[in-house]
């Protein structure tokens, strides 16, 4: 980091517990609108239990929409808490301590917003799919099919939100017994409870930091099954056109890493601009980011050229078909360009460039972009698929949301605002033990006239 | 006569089919299918358990319509089942794929992975006018919204025949009518046909035997998928079809 | 150490070769030539027939893809943790550069199999759709070909690039003939700020270059080699997978050179439980993920059960090469699981080396067994499905277990040969990081700095 600024343990302190102990003006109305957004998509769900499916734009043979895609693209959100939490923790990268927090509160919200797109809605009795699913109705001595994905999925998806759970909870001990030292009354009540007794002796501090290192190593199994099995949901149909390609795992997965990543650059700008961190959200982070960015856009963007060449190798007719819809059919065409100027051919190019990695404004616009791309990309497998090319031209089929199914879109990403609006009142949002461990390890070392920033190996 | 262990198939002659739609109206007046109003068919949700697919050839005024009924293939190999979390789809040991309706939470899965569409989804409450409740068959459940149903070769009539042949001390006969799914009983033209495969002696077996082969017409869905249906169909005999590399016997 | 006492110490290492060298290098070179003897057998049966009889090239098809996936692999633990910078990997990154040699070795073997492979007119499927466009009857092996040209290349200019610095000392310390030699390949170095500057930045091209090339070698040989002589086998993740193997035994041939280095050429001060440690994480991340991809292909074709994925499934996995299934599947995925992630054995020496000849073994009988089967049905007349009977398992003839001993002898040569002229062990790069690592007390205790420049 060549911009390092050395701050005293206090100047970190009142920083990054500002938005626990002061509450700004905005801060009410933005958790009003969200809620109010929120509680919108709550009522159009509560139309569709209480009308039927019919409400959405689904159809025959189109039975999936909008609500996995959905789902998909939230499961790729969460893989951003992992990838920047473990991974960058493992390889012991020091730009990580300040944004690693913010990850992984994205990612529990992220995957509770994954379960409100599609598991917990979408199908057609979900009364019986929520109290009779979970816990299983086992009066009729008949389990689970464990063969399908769909017994796959929630385990591996309660998995991950556990885990990552967890590691949100025994990362942040810490800093609550900063902020259980400066409170008082019921709210150090609290966060007493909470922080467990924590005291700062130094064995406390070695199980915590034991625990995070076996958290991160457990937790990457996780992060590689979790994508995977979402997406043989798909894969291992054989009748969607589309589908059943052996990609899809790391495919989906590298995806979710160029989303999820790129969801957290936006995060982190907006922590900046919304909450001032600039000094330590530094555009050293973003340089980062955007490299790190660059390397996994680019090896995405080849899966997707793998997905497609051998959709084509296959010489089969449907296939044909499916891929001709998506590329020459409008409307399928129109977002088929836009999702690749958008997930690629715009940010990454942009990105080579320092000065561009190195700007606030930039990174947020152009992971935005990159979002929206990796939104319709998953729109542009999962929906031409349904839609049948296959030999029965009968069946050919088409669909379009309807303002239902928009409504709980938005629902669940006005219940990622509002998470982590509600997060970062009750705690702060970046650790700030991570923190001051990055300012004590720091060092620097004099080579000739040069400084090269160093930190402490033990 | 229907063998102990029975395998039920049908045989469908495409040749026959002149595109009546009467399978259509019987398997939903015998199976309780809810009505399927316009709105319903452009909102591409119509429920058809056996469908009949029209196919347009040629130009005017040599136009040729072809029809094609569709039914669950009762695969023996069914993608359908192996997807759903719930086992609301299972293979019986008569060789149907039968589906458990209060099993069902419509995930659809089934519905996505099923190669011959075939599959249909309650997307809204069925509601029948007050004059046709006493229309519905009491042997059929009224499924709500939200489940997925299909084709079940008349379980029911297999059911109540094979209950009044055991109660009777009598066999099945293959021709009983009484066995056969509504679809079969009214076609006009003797295109399906519906039987036991374990029964060399019975019709679907013999009319398989004959025509599955180098020199017959006999042929199965979509069989790149592997799904081994007990639905066989029989092709067209077009004799104004010119001879190609392909049809040379 | 001073800078210039670890100069002194590893030029003169580089003396220090004696008769069990010397012993080696014969043993090697007549293996080597039986290997050749062995391949001309090949070649006459070839000719004699007047077809190409492609499917009696398996193993030499295999052979191939082994050192493609092992050898060519390894600068990748050069490359990939000085982008991550990684200081641990300084000791052994020449060790891992000298590998690009091998690819000189690798290409002639090559050569071969590029002449015996089917021309597309014979109707398979082909990343060329020959029937749809009208490219020339062998575009595949002129791609291919042209590819491997270029990863052999990149690979020696690798080499070349991160030594210069190491010619540039040679050329200081020798006379004669030898001096010419090196001032030659030093390019006029001199060590200054800009030709530094240059090397970093050339090192930093080359290797991402290398590592684009090894991807797409690995595509090219994968599906033009592989999957295009097997009718019916559709596979979207075997590219990535054989890159991905490529990466693992790379790790793992890497890990084996150290420890020949460690043991018998005296390294001990420089190749250190830090590097085998290191290694031995990676090797251990890298065989978790070799489940993943094999699952991920698997799990399609098992749960589609379409015909022509059930053929493949026979002829791959569960046919008539089930075993060695089992033995790749032991060695690269499950005993590195259950072992590694045991601390005392991942923490040492013996442990990751140990680990690393499974995966190697692993690795040779996997190619094996993709490639004999491939090349095995690649005369089949229907080129889009796999019908009626299987072909049985191929065991290797007299010549085929000469060309793997010659191969392998030819690869190993060559690699010791190399060790004589550049030296395995980077001394720019072991002098560089005395420059960034210090030692300083803190608070009641010493700890060691390491510094981590842009």
């Amino acid at each position: 980091m060549q911009e390092h600024v050395q701050l005293t343990q206090r100047q970190i302190n009142e920083d990054l517990l500002s938005s626990v102990l002061k509450t700004p003006r905005w801060w009410w109305p933005a958790v009003i609108v969200s809620a109010a957004i929120f509680l919108t998509g709550i009522g159009a769900f509560g139309y569709m239990l209480n009308q039927g499916v019919g409400v959405t734009g689904l159809n025959r043979p189109v039975f999936w929409g909008v609500y996995m895609v959905n789902f998909v693209f939230f499961i790729g959100i969460s893989h951003a808490g992992i990838m920047i939490s473990a991974i960058l923790r493992l390889t012991q990268a020091e730009w990580r301590r300040p944004v690693t927090r913010a990850a992984e509160v994205l990612t529990v919200f992220s995957l509770m917003s994954a379960l409100m797109a599609a598991p917990l809605v979408h199908v057609g009795r979900p009364w019986r799919a929520d109290l009779w699913v979970f816990p299983y109705d086992f009066a009729r001595g008949v389990w689970i099919n464990i063969r399908s994905p769909f017994v796959w999925d929630p385990s591996a998806v309660m998995t991950y939100l556990t885990a990552s759970t967890l590691f949100v909870f025994v990362a942040l001990i810490p800093d609550l017994a900063i902020v259980r030292d400066r409170t008082d009354g019921l709210t150090r009540k609290f966060y007493a409870m909470m922080a467990m007794g924590w005291r700062g002796t130094p064995r406390q501090w070695k199980l915590q930091a034991v625990a995070g290192i076996l958290l991160s190593a457990l937790v990457l199994p996780v992060f590689v099954s979790v994508h995977s099995i979402v997406s043989w949901d798909f894969a291992v149909q054989i009748a969607p056109e589309a589908w059943h390609s052996t990609i899809f795992a790391p495919y989906f997965i590298i995806g979710a890493i160029h989303s999820g990543v790129s969801a957290v650059a936006t995060l982190m700008v907006i922590m900046v601009w919304v909450w001032g961190w600039g000094k330590y959200l530094k555009p050293d982070h973003l340089d980062a980011i955007g490299r790190l960015l660059i390397v996994v856009a680019t090896t995405w963007f080849f899966f997707f050229f793998l997905e497609w060449v051998f959709a084509l190798y296959t010489l089969e007719d449907p296939e044909l078909a499916v891929r001709e819809l998506q590329v020459f059919q409008w409307p399928w065409s129109g977002l088929f360009v836009v999702f690749l100027f958008t997930a690629y051919l715009i940010p990454v190019p942009m990105w080579m460039f320092r000065s561009v990695r190195r700007s606030y404004f930039w990174m947020f616009v152009t992971t935005i972009l990159v979002n929206i791309g990796m939104w319709l990309e998953r729109f542009l497998i999962i929906v031409p698929g349904t839609m049948r090319r296959g030999d029965f031209i009968f069946d050919w089929g088409s669909y379009h949301p309807s303002i239902i199914e928009i409504l709980m879109v938005i629902m669940t990403f006005a219940w990622v605002a509002l998470g982590m609006l509600v997060f970062t009142k009750l705690f702060p949002l970046i650790p700030l033990f991570d923190v001051k461990e990055g300012m004590v390890f720091r060092d620097e070392i004099r080579i000739g006239r040069r400084v090269v920033p160093a930190s402490i190996r033990e | 006569m229907v063998t102990a262990n029975p395998k039920w198939g049908m045989v469908v002659d495409v040749d026959k089919c002149i595109g009546c739609q009467a399978c259509v109206v019987a398997c939903q007046s015998e199976n309780n299918v809810p009505i399927n109003t316009e709105e319903i068919f452009n909102q591409r949700r119509a429920i058809e358990w056996i469908r009949v697919e029209r196919y347009w050839e040629g130009e005017f005024p040599d136009v040729k319509a072809r029809f094609i009924p569709i039914l669950c293939q009762h695969c023996n190999d069914a993608p359908c089942e192996p997807v759903c979390p719930v086992f609301a789809t299972y293979h019986n040991n008569e060789g149907m794929n039968v589906q458990i309706y209060n099993r069902c939470i419509g995930t659809r899965f089934c519905a996505n992975n099923c190669p011959y569409h075939v599959r249909y989804f309650n997307f809204w409450e069925p509601e029948w006018p007050e004059s046709l409740h006493n229309q519905l068959n009491p042997d059929v459940t009224v499924r709500s919204r939200g489940i997925m149903e299909k084709c079940t070769f008349c379980i029911q009539r297999i059911r109540r025949t094979k209950r009044n042949a055991a109660r009777d001390g009598e066999e099945i006969a293959d021709d009983s009518r009484a066995l056969n799914p509504a679809c079969v009983n009214s076609c006009p033209t003797d295109t399906l046909f519906f039987g036991d495969f374990n029964d060399p002696e019975s019709k679907v077996s013999k009319l398989a035997e004959k025509e599955m082969g180098d020199h017959g017409r006999g042929y199965h869905l979509l069989p790149q998928y592997g799904t081994s249906p007990n639905v066989v169909y029989l092709k067209k005999v077009d004799k104004d079809a010119k001879e190609t590399a392909d049809t040379h016997a | 150490m001073t800078p210039t006492a670890i100069g002194d110490d590893l030029f003169d290492k580089g003396k220090l070769r004696g008769k069990k060298f010397r012993n080696t290098v014969i043993i090697l070179g007549i293996l080597t030539l039986l290997g050749i003897i062995g391949f001309a057998l090949r070649v006459i049966d070839t000719i004699g027939d007047g077809t190409h009889n492609t499917p009696i090239w398996g193993y030499h098809a295999a052979l191939f893809a082994f050192i493609l996936t092992a050898a060519q692999g390894a600068p990748m633990v050069a490359i990939a943790p000085r982008i991550a910078k990684a200081h641990w990997r300084r000791s052994i990154s020449r060790i891992a550069e000298l590998f690009g040699l091998v690819g000189v070795v690798s290409f002639l073997i090559y050569i071969p199999v590029a002449w015996v492979l089917p021309s597309m007119e014979d109707g398979r499927r082909t990343l060329w759709f020959y029937g749809e466009l009208k490219v020339p009857a062998h575009m595949p092996e002129v791609t291919t070909t042209l590819v491997l040209l270029a990863l052999t290349i990149t690979g020696l200019v690798l080499l070349w690039v991160s030594a210069m610095p190491d010619f540039a000392m040679l050329r200081d310390r020798t006379t004669g003939s030898k001096q010419r030699w090196f001032a030659w390949l030093a390019r006029g170095w001199i060590g200054s700020s800009k030709q530094w500057h240059w090397q970093k930045h050339r090192l930093g091209i080359v290797g991402a270059f290398y590592f684009m090339m090894l991807i797409t070698a690995h595509f090219a040989y994968s599906v033009d080699f592989g999957m295009t002589l097997v009718p019916g086998w559709i596979d979207a993740l075997y590219p990535a997978t054989h890159a991905h193997n490529s990466l693992q035994s790379g790790v793992a041939i890497t890990l084996i050179a150290m420890y020949v280095l460690y043991r018998f050429g005296g390294y001990k001060d420089y190749i250190t439980l830090d590097q085998f440690w290191g290694l031995g994480k990676l090797l251990f991340a890298l065989s978790l993920l070799w489940f993943w991809f094999w699952f991920s292909s698997f799990i399609i074709f098992w749960f589609g059960a379409k015909p022509a994925e059930e053929a493949v499934l026979d002829l791959l996995f569960v046919g008539p090469y089930l075993w060695i299934v089992f033995i790749v599947f032991i060695f690269a995925f499950f005993v590195p699981l259950w072992s590694m992630i045991w601390n005392p054995l991942r923490k040492s020496v013996w442990g990751p080396v140990t680990i690393a000849s499974g995966v190697l073994v692993a690795t040779m009988f996997d190619k094996i067994r993709l490639y004999v089967a491939a090349f095995s049905v690649s005369d089949l007349p229907n080129k889009h499905e796999l019908v009626d009977i299987l072909p049985g398992a191929v065991m290797p003839g007299v010549p085929d277990v000469l060309i793997w001993v010659g191969g392998i002898s030819a690869c190993i040569l060559i690699y010791m040969l190399a060790t004589r002229i550049i030296p395995p062990i980077n001394v720019w790069e072991q002098k560089e990081v005395t420059l960034y690592r210090i030692h300083k007390p803190f608070h009641r205790t010493e700890v060691q700095i390491l510094g981590k420049p842009d």
